[in-house]
């Protein structure tokens, strides 16, 4: 009984510990790079400013509200192409377990495709698309589309054959198969690959924003490294580090209630 | 393939009206379930199953046993319509097995329950795809569900379960099928010998409620004349029916109690020695 009480007092202890000596260290280093920018050991035209990325981030998240519109457009465009892309990979992998021959048809076109360093399509989208979202939603869907393919595509092969053969037995239909047995068997291979997406839409998104763009979080960041703003690129790729995290953490929340089973 | 085994897998393909043509020659009665004459080959050289002749009367508990890759599995999965029989001929009530009748219900020997189910809802699983009530169905899988000792945990996911519990809650979803055929092959094989027998009491007690047909497939002696009407010892492949031998062990029989009844310890030596014959040959 103490020794539990004893264990839990420690572990918080341990916490605290942890989290005091995080924020001492990042208050020393903030503090050194404050320090060498100042007094110009190394320029602040190329390392910035700590209090001047601190100004910036509050200007653009309180005052001005620049950076919120920017994040808008960037999440939206990441949004879209991460719905896009995912659709139509879970659906393209469907056809090829409904169909195999067309998965083996297409089996050459689809491996050019994923091979092709796709960051190499944006001068293309562009042309299509035009400057806007679409070739931004093009570009992160595009990214996302073949890693939610080959995932949804592992994931309904993994069926257990045991589970396949009970459902014959049972007289079980080709959709309730399908949506009683098969799909829940691919969740789990479906959503790491869905997570991996999210992220790879978010960096097709903003690689296509640095490209060339009117809006959204990569344009404001080349904006801003082009005109030597350089506590406010710092100020971006916070933001971007923050809305990373962001999504990762959404997408495990999700998966941890879908797959309370496992 | 002959031409008569090529009859009986047409016949599966359309069981209303392969029945009668089929029923011609020995007429089993309507009601039974009968193998004739079955023989099946893996590729040209595994016989698995040589001149099966069996039936199987209303209500019966029958078991098989047999050496490893005899060909037991086999002979229930033909049964289930798993396989298409190649030569000789299968009745199950009047009609040739198809997989997904509703009339035959089949367990696994792995508890082949679904991770993403609670026990419940794997306990119902079968009577939800064959469209039972909902209501009855999920009132009959409790009821099953504490019959089979598991009150209390059925919102539990199968991880949550031990071995012998989730063997627990696949034959509660055999049970929960109104199907007047059950198969089994090996259900009890993976479990340690204290479960097995709480099991085997579990099923004796299941079975005696409704008195349905069971085959019985294990190669465990004892488990089998603990449980059955009648044992079917198969000789190695090319397994043949060597033996078929009636246990009359009075009913309701107690799985614990039959350890110390020296009947018991001598059906189960006149079983053993024809066990020992199949195994020679
Ligand atoms: N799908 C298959 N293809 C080829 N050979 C098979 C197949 N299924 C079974 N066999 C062979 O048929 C023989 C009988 O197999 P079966 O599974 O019926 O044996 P069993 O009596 O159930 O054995 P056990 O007690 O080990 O489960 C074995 O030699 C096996 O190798
Ligand atoms: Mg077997």
């Amino acid at each position: 009984m103490t020794d539990a009480a004893d264990n839990r007092n420690y572990a918080l202890y341990e916490t605290i510990v942890i989290n005091v000596a995080r924020l001492v260290f990042l208050a020393v280093f903030f503090a050194a790079w404050e320090y060498i920018a100042r007094n110009r050991i190394v320029n602040p035209l190329f390392i910035g400013t700590p209090s001047e990325i601190g100004k910036f981030l509050w200007n653009g998240l309180f005052v001005e509200f620049s950076l919120i519109k920017d994040l808008y457009w960037t999440l939206g465009s990441t949004f879209l192409a991460f719905l896009i892309g995912s659709v139509a990979g879970i659906i393209t992998g469907l056809m090829f377990i409904t169909w195999p021959w067309f998965e083996r048809f297409s089996d050459p076109l689809f491996s050019a495709l994923n091979a092709l360093p796709r960051i190499a399509l944006a001068p293309l989208f562009l042309l299509w698309f035009g400057l806007g979202i679409w070739s931004k939603v093009a570009l992160g869907a595009s990214l996302t589309y073949f890693i939610v393919l080959s995932s949804a595509v592992a994931g309904i092969r993994s069926t257990n054959a045991d589970h396949l053969t009970l459902s014959r037995t049972l007289g079980a239909s080709q959709g309730q198969i399908f949506t009683r047995v098969t799909l829940p068997s691919a969740v789990p291979t479906i959503f790491s690959g869905l997570r991996l997406g999210l992220i790879y839409a978010l960096l097709g998104v903003i690689g296509g924003e640095i490209i060339a763009a009117q809006h959204g979080l990569g344009q404001l960041l080349s904006y801003l490294a082009g005109s030597f703003q350089i506590s406010g690129v710092f100020a971006v790729l916070f933001i971007l580090a923050i809305l990373g995290t962001g999504l990762i953490a959404l997408m495990s929340r999700v998966e941890k209630w879908l797959l309370r089973w496992q | 393939m002959s031409g008569q085994g090529q009859l009986a897998t047409d016949a599966t393909v359309k069981p209303e009206a392969g029945g009668h043509t089929q029923l011609a020659a020995g007429a089993p009665e309507l009601g039974n379930v009968s193998i004739r004459d079955l023989n099946h080959r893996f590729g040209s050289s595994v016989h698995a199953a040589a001149d099966v002749f069996l039936n199987f009367a209303p209500g019966e508990f029958v078991s098989i046993v047999g050496p490893s890759g005899c060909g037991k599995t086999t002979v229930l999965n033909l049964l289930a319509g798993l396989l298409p029989v190649q030569e000789g001929t299968i009745s199950i009530f009047g009609s040739p097995p198809k997989a997904g009748r509703h009339d035959v219900a089949y367990m696994l020997a792995r508890d082949c329950l679904f991770p993403w189910l609670t026990a419940a809802q794997n306990a119902e699983f079968g009577a939800r795809i064959r469209h039972a009530d909902r209501h009855k169905r999920q009132a009959r899988a409790r009821e099953l569900l504490e019959a089979v000792g598991l009150k209390g945990f059925e919102d539990n996911y199968p991880k949550a379960l031990s071995h012998g519990m989730r063997q627990r809650v696949a034959l509660a979803r055999t049970f929960c099928l109104d199907s007047p055929l059950l198969l089994m092959d090996e259900p009890f094989g993976a479990l340690d010998a204290q479960t097995k027998m709480q099991l085997e009491d579990v099923l004796l007690s299941l079975w005696m409620k409704e008195r349905r047909t069971v085959v019985f497939i294990t190669h465990d002696l004892a488990e089998a004349i603990t449980l059955s009407d009648r044992v079917v010892v198969m000789s190695a492949r090319p397994g043949k029916i060597i033996a078929d031998i009636r246990i009359e062990l009075p009913r309701p029989r107690s799985v614990t109690d039959l350890q110390k009844d020296p009947e018991y310890h001598k059906i189960y030596s006149k079983v053993w020695e024809k066990l020992e014959v199949g195994l020679r040959s």
